[in-house]
C-alpha cells in the first residue's frame, strides 16, 4: 500500500527525464511516426502486465 | 461542395434524437446489458475525454507545437496508465462517499462548504471557456458546411448567421439535456450514449487519416517521399518541441483526467472499470492512440490540398477538398458528436455542482412537498443557464481566439486543482486553509493573465507599485501556467504547514489518505432501529422522502427494517448519507445527517472497528503488495485458524458489540455469524443472552457447566474468558470467550452415578436377603409345626396360615431380591438363541392365570424372527414384569401391544399401553430399586430394576417414552433394544 510514494517518485522522475526521452523518440532521423510506436508498446506492455495480474489472480 | 441548410439541420436533430434515443432505450433495457456493461462500452465512455478540440484544435496544436501537441494525450494517457495507482484510490473514494463531482470530493476532504463553493466558482470560471469552444467549433464547421460555397470562415464580426444557428443547436441540446439529464438515476443510458458518440468521432477521425494517406498521399510510402520533397514540415514537428512550451504542455494535460469536471464525472464517478479492472490501464492509451494517430497526416494533408481554412478545420477541410460528401458529413458528424458529449456532461456535472454548493446550502427546500421534484427542477433550471452561459461566452468572445486558445484557458485553469486534488489521497497535512489560498492565488493569476485578456483584449497589467507594466495574453500561456501553479502549491504547502487543520478536517484526511487502513474509529449512533432513521430524518426531508430513503438503503444493503445491530445501523448511516450526497450534495448530507443522526461521542476512547476494518481490508486484499500483503494472509490465516477451531469462541467489544462469532460458536447458538457479527451481546436471543452477559459481567474467568434450556432439553455449558488489551489504548480490554458444550459427559457421569447406586443397592440386596432367609426359614418352620402340633387346631391354625401367609410374602421378596443381586452373574458364554415372541407368550400364559387382577388384551406382533443371544428364562422374567405393570396401569379391556423391529444386528422390542402413563417427573426414578407407586403390598419396587439388570446382561438398553400416545396423552412405552442372535441372523 505504502510503496505509492515510490511510485509517485518515479513519475517526477519520469517527467524531469521526459525531455531527454522526447528528444531520442522524435530524433529527426527516425520516421515521423516513431513516438507511436514507443506509444504501442507502452500498451502491449500494460496489455501483458493486466494479464499476468489476472493469471495471478486466477491462481489466488 | 454546400451542403443545404435543412439538411444539416436536419442532421444534426437527427444525431441528438439517435444520441439520446440510445441512452433512453438503455434505461428502458432494451439494449441488452452484456453490451451496456462491457468494458468497452466504459473505455469508449471515457472518450468523452476528446471533446470538438481533440477533434478539430488539436491539428493546430500540433501545426504550432509539432510533437508537442502528443502532450496532450501522453499526458492523460499516462495518467491512465498509472490508474491503479493514480486514480483508483479517487474512484473508491467517490464511489464510498457517493461523490459526483470534485468539488464534493475537496469538501470531503478539507471539510469546509467555502472549499466547495470556491472550487464551484473557479471551475465554472475555467469551463466557461471550454463550453465556448464546443459551441464555437460547432458554429464555424456549419457555417463551413453551408454558407460558404468555398469553404471559408465569415470574417464579420457581431451577430452573424452561424451565430444563431448555434443559438438553435444549444437551445435543442440544452432541451435534450434537461429532459433526459436532469434525473440523476439515468446513468447507465448517458454512458451508453457517450461510448457511441466516442466511437463515432473516432471513426470519422481515422477514416479522415485514412484519406488522408491513402487518397491524397498514395499510401506511406508516398507521404514519406512528400515529406522528403518538404522538409519544412518536418522541421515544424521537431523544432517547437526543443522550446520550454512542450514541457508546459505536457504538465497542463496531465491533470485533466482528475480535475477537468466532465471527465471526473463519467471517469471517477460513474466507472466501476476504474476501481476494480486494470484494463483501463491499456485500453484508453490504445484508445487515445487511434485519436492522434491521425493528426498529422491530417495535417500535411491539408497543407498539400492548400486547404483555404485555418489549420484547426483541416479534419473537416480535407474530405471537403477531396471532395467526398459522404465523408465530409462523417467527419463533421465526428466534430458534431465530440462537441455535443463535452457540451452534455459538462452541463451536467457542473449543474450538480452548482446545485450542491451555491444552491442547496443556501436554499431551504420547501420539505412538505415532493423534495424530488423539486430538486429535478432545480437542476433543469441550472442546466439551462450554464447553456446559456456558454452561449454568452461564447458571443462574447466573438470568435477573435482560436479553439487552441480556449483550450489552453480552460485547461491551465482546472490545472489549479491539482495541489489540492494530489493532497486528498497524498498528503494528509494539507488542509483547507492551504488549499483556499492556493487555489485562490493560482486562479486569480489566470484570470489575470488570461481570462481577463480574452474578455477584454488588454494586453499590458499596469502595476501601479514600480509603475511596471506586465504584458498578458494568451502568447504567454507558458508563464502564466509555471507562475500560477507554482504559487499556487507555494501557498497551499506553506499555509497548510503553518496552520493546524480541525479534528474533523484530520479525520477525513485520514479517511481519505491511501493508508486509512490504520484506525477507522467506531463511533457509536444514539440511534436503536433502522425505524428510528426515518422518523429522525422526516423532519429535514419530509416523511415520504425519509422514508423512500431509508427504505432505498436498506435495500441496497440486504437489511430489513428490523435491523438493530449497531454495526449494521453504522453502515446504513453511512449508506443514507452516501445517497444523500448524491441527491444533494456532500455538505448538505452531512449536515443533515450530523444534526439529526449524529454520532455520540463515546465518553471513553472510542473502540477500533474491527469489522470495518476487516471489511475494507477483504475489499482492499487486490491493492496490497509486499509486506502488507504478507501481513494480511498472515492475517487471513490466523482468522481462519479461528473460524475453524472445533470450539466455540466469540470476542466482545468493550461497549458489548460482538466482535466475532467462530463456526462452532454458530453451530452450538444456531445463530448465524453474519446476524450476530456487529449487534450487542443484550440482542441476541434467549439463553445466550442472559448467560453471556452474567458472564462477561461476572469477575470470575471461567464458569462451569451452567445449565440452559435449549429446544426444551437441558444442556450444559461450561465458559472461559479472558481480556485482550485493545488495539488503540493500553488499559482498555476487550474480552474473548471460549464455550464448552459439556452436555454428553454430563449426561454420562449422570447414568454413571445411577448404574452405581443401582450395583451398590444390589449389593445390599444381596446381603439383606441372605440374612433374612435364614430366620424367615426357621420362622416357616415353626408355623408348620405349629400347624400339626395344636390341640386347639382352629384357633393355631388360622394364625399358622397367617403367619406361613405372612412369611410366603417375605419368601417372595427375598426370592427376587436375591435373583435382582445376581442378575449380573449369568455368563454371557451360555446364552443361547431366544425368540422373543415365544418369551412373550409365555409370559402372556401366565399372566393370564391370575384371574383376579385386571383382564386385558395382549397383542402380540413380534415375528418369530427376533431371536436374540439370551438366556430364555430371564428374558421371561423381563416380559411378565413388563407386562404385569402393563396390566396394572391400563383400564379394564384396555389393550397392550407387544411389538418388534430388526435391524442388521438388533432387535428392537417395544410394549406400549393405554394406561395414565407415567409422570415426567416420576422417569428418571422408576428404575431405581424399592421405588414403587402401587399400593403397599401391591409390588416391591424391584420389578423395573430388575428388567433394566437383566436387559443391561444381555448388552441391551431399555428407553421409556411417555406418554406413548401424545395426542390423548396416555400410554407408556418401554422400548428393549437387544443384540441380535448372529447365528439365526445367518439362518434367515
Amino acid at each position: 500500500m505504502n510503496n505509492q510514494r515510490l511510485v509517485i517518485l518515479l513519475l517526477l522522475i519520469a517527467y524531469i527525464f521526459s525531455p531527454t526521452l522526447f528528444n531520442w523518440i522524435i530524433n529527426p532521423e527516425g520516421a515521423w511516426y516513431r513516438p507511436y510506436i514507443v506509444w504501442i508498446l507502452v500498451i502491449a506492455i500494460a496489455f501483458a502486465m493486466q494479464l499476468r495480474r489476472k493469471k495471478y489472480n486466477d491462481l489466488d | 461542395m454546400t451542403f443545404d441548410l435543412g439538411q444539416v439541420a436536419l442532421i444534426g436533430i437527427g444525431y441528438l434524437l439517435l444520441l439520446f434515443g440510445i441512452a433512453w432505450i438503455t434505461e428502458r433495457g432494451w439494449i441488452p446489458e452484456s453490451v451496456t456493461s462491457h468494458p468497452i462500452t466504459y473505455i469508449l465512455s471515457l472518450g468523452i475525454f476528446a471533446s470538438a478540440w481533440a477533434f478539430y484544435g488539436v491539428i493546430d496544436l500540433a501545426f504550432q507545437y509539432g510533437y508537442g501537441a502528443l502532450a496532450y494525450y501522453l499526458g492523460t494517457g499516462a495518467l491512465f496508465l498509472f490508474a491503479p495507482v493514480a486514480l483508483a484510490p479517487l474512484a473508491e473514494l467517490a464511489r464510498r462517499h457517493q461523490v459526483h463531482s470534485l468539488a464534493d470530493l475537496l469538501v470531503f476532504r478539507y471539510h469546509s462548504h467555502s472549499v466547495g463553493a470556491l472550487t464551484t466558482l473557479c471551475m465554472l470560471c475555467g469551463i466557461l471557456p471550454l463550453l465556448a469552444l464546443q459551441i464555437q467549433a460547432i458554429a464555424d464547421t456549419m457555417h463551413i458546411l453551408t454558407v460558404s460555397g468555398n469553404p471559408s470562415l465569415p470574417l464579420e464580426t457581431g451577430l452573424t448567421f452561424k451565430d444563431i444557428m448555434a443559438l438553435c443547436y444549444c437551445a435543442i441540446l440544452a432541451f435534450f439535456t434537461i429532459s433526459f439529464g436532469a434525473n440523476r438515476d439515468q446513468h447507465r443510458g448517458l454512458v451508453t450514449a457517450m461510448a457511441f458518440e466516442s466511437l463515432l468521432k473516432v471513426c470519422a477521425l481515422c477514416a479522415v487519416g485514412l484519406v488522408s494517406v491513402y487518397g491524397v498521399f498514395d499510401g506511406l510510402d508516398g507521404l514519406d517521399q512528400w515529406l522528403l520533397d518538404h522538409p519544412e514540415n518536418l522541421a515544424l514537428l521537431h523544432t517547437p518541441i526543443h522550446t520550454d512550451s512542450a514541457h508546459t504542455l505536457l504538465l497542463v494535460f496531465v491533470a485533466t483526467a482528475v480535475t477537468m469536471p466532465h471527465i471526473f464525472h463519467l471517469g471517477l464517478a460513474e466507472n466501476p472499470l476504474m476501481r476494480n479492472s486494470h484494463t483501463v490501464t491499456w485500453a484508453f492509451p490504445l484508445f487515445l492512440l487511434l485519436m492522434a494517430l491521425p493528426i498529422f497526416p491530417i495535417l500535411w494533408a491539408g497543407t498539400e490540398l492548400s486547404v483555404p481554412l485555418p489549420p484547426q478545420y483541416y479534419s473537416l477541410g480535407v474530405p471537403i477538398l477531396f471532395d467526398s460528401p459522404g465523408l465530409t458529413l462523417l467527419a463533421f458528424l465526428g466534430g458534431l458528436s465530440a462537441a455535443t458529449g463535452a457540451m452534455v456532461i459538462i452541463s451536467l456535472a457542473l449543474a450538480t455542482m452548482v446545485m450542491n454548493h451555491w444552491l442547496l446550502p443556501s436554499l431551504k427546500l420547501r420539505t412538505r412537498t415532493d423534495l424530488y421534484s423539486q430538486l429535478i427542477w432545480l437542476r433543469r433550471i441550472i442546466i439551462a443557464a450554464i447553456f446559456a452561459g456558454g452561449y454568452v461566452f461564447y458571443w462574447v468572445l466573438d470568435n477573435r481566439f482560436s479553439l487552441a486558445h480556449l483550450a489552453m484557458t480552460a485547461f491551465i485553469e482546472t490545472l489549479q486543482f491539482l495541489p489540492g486534488t494530489f493532497a486528498i489521497v497524498f498528503w494528509s497535512k494539507g488542509n483547507k486553509r492551504g488549499l483556499i489560498a492556493g487555489l485562490s492565488v493560482g486562479t486569480s493569476i489566470w484570470a489575470l493573465g488570461l481570462l481577463l485578456p480574452i474578455l477584454t483584449g488588454i494586453e499590458h497589467l499596469h502595476l501601479p507599485l514600480g509603475n511596471i507594466n506586465i504584458p498578458v495574453g494568451i502568447e504567454y500561456w507558458n508563464h502564466v501556467t509555471l507562475i500560477s501553479l507554482g504559487l499556487n502549491t507555494f501557498f497551499f504547502v506553506v499555509i497548510s504547514l503553518l496552520t493546524r487543520q480541525t479534528d474533523d478536517e484530520q479525520y477525513s484526511a485520514e479517511v481519505c489518505a491511501a493508508d486509512e487502513l490504520s484506525h477507522p474509529v467506531r463511533q457509536a449512533l444514539d440511534v436503536h432501529s433502522a425505524s428510528e432513521f426515518k422518523h429522525r430524518l422526516a423532519k429535514p426531508l419530509g416523511k415520504v422522502t425519509a422514508s423512500r430513503e431509508v427504505d432505498i438503503a436498506l435495500q441496497e444493503l440486504n437489511l430489513t427494517i428490523d435491523e438493530r445491530r449497531p454495526y449494521a445501523l453504522r453502515r446504513l448511516r453511512d449508506q443514507i448519507e452516501g445517497n444523500l450526497s448524491s441527491l444533494m450534495g456532500i455538505h448538505v448530507a452531512s449536515e443533515i445527517m450530523d444534526k439529526y443522526i449524529p454520532h455520540v461521542t463515546a465518553e471513553t476512547q472510542s473502540t477500533v472497528d474491527i469489522n470495518l476494518i476487516e471489511n475494507r481490508l477483504s475489499q482492499y486484499r487486490d491493492h496490497l503488495t509486499g509486506m502488507a500483503a504478507e501481513l494480511n494472509t498472515l492475517r487471513l490465516y490466523h482468522r481462519k485458524t479461528l473460524e475453524e477451531l472445533p470450539m466455540a469462541v466469540c470476542s466482545l467489544g468493550r461497549d458489548m458489540e460482538v466482535l466475532m462469532w467462530n463456526r462452532a460458536m454458530a453451530s452450538l447458538t444456531q445463530i448465524p455469524t453474519e446476524d450476530v457479527t456487529g449487534s450487542y451481546l443484550e440482542d441476541i436471543p434467549e439463553p445466550w443472552c442472559s448467560l453471556l452477559i452474567d458472564f462477561s459481567q461476572s469477575k470470575e474467568p471461567h464458569f462451569y457447566r451452567r445449565e440452559i434450556e435449549l429446544n426444551n432439553r437441558p444442556h450444559w455449558i461450561s465458559l472461559h474468558k479472558a481480556n485482550i488489551e485493545g488495539p488503540i489504548t493500553a488499559g482498555v480490554y476487550d474480552q474473548v470467550m471460549l464455550l464448552e458444550d459439556v452436555t454428553e459427559t454430563q449426561l454420562l457421569e449422570q447414568e454413571l452415578v445411577h448404574s452405581e447406586r443401582l450395583a451398590s443397592v444390589g449389593r445390599l440386596a444381596a446381603g439383606v436377603a441372605h440374612e433374612i432367609g435364614n430366620p424367615i426359614t426357621g420362622i416357616a418352620c415353626l408355623a408348620q409345626n405349629l400347624k400339626y402340633d395344636s390341640s386347639d387346631p382352629k384357633e393355631v391354625l388360622e394364625t399358622a396360615e397367617q403367619i406361613l401367609s405372612q412369611t410366603d410374602r417375605v419368601g417372595r421378596i427375598v426370592q427376587s431380591l436375591v435373583s435382582f443381586s445376581h442378575a449380573g452373574h449369568a455368563s454371557k458364554t451360555e446364552f443361547e438363541a431366544v425368540s422373543i415372541r415365544d418369551c412373550a407368550n409365555e409370559a402372556i400364559h401366565l399372566l393370564s392365570l391370575q384371574k383376579e387382577k385386571n383382564q386385558v388384551l395382549f397383542c402380540n406382533d413380534i415375528p418369530k424372527t427376533a431371536i436374540i443371544a439370551g438366556d430364555a428364562q430371564r428374558m421371561i422374567q423381563v416380559f411378565i414384569n413388563l407386562l404385569s405393570n402393563a396390566r396394572d396401569a391400563s383400564p379394564e379391556q384396555g389393550r397392550v401391544m407387544l411389538e418388534s423391529n430388526e435391524d442388521e444386528d438388533s432387535v428392537t422390542v417395544s410394549v406400549t399401553d393405554e394406561g395414565h402413563g407415567i409422570p415426567p417427573e416420576l422417569i428418571e426414578r422408576i428404575l431405581e430399586p424399592f421405588f414403587t407407586t402401587k399400593e403397599p403390598g401391591e409390588g416391591t419396587g424391584l420389578g423395573l430394576a430388575m428388567v433394566y439388570s437383566i436387559i443391561e446382561d444381555h448388552s441391551g438398553h431399555m428407553d421409556i417414552i411417555s406418554p406413548a400416545d401424545p395426542v390423548h396423552n396416555r400410554g407408556a412405552q418401554f422400548v428393549i433394544t437387544l443384540p441380535r442372535h448372529l447365528d439365526a441372523f445367518m439362518d434367515a
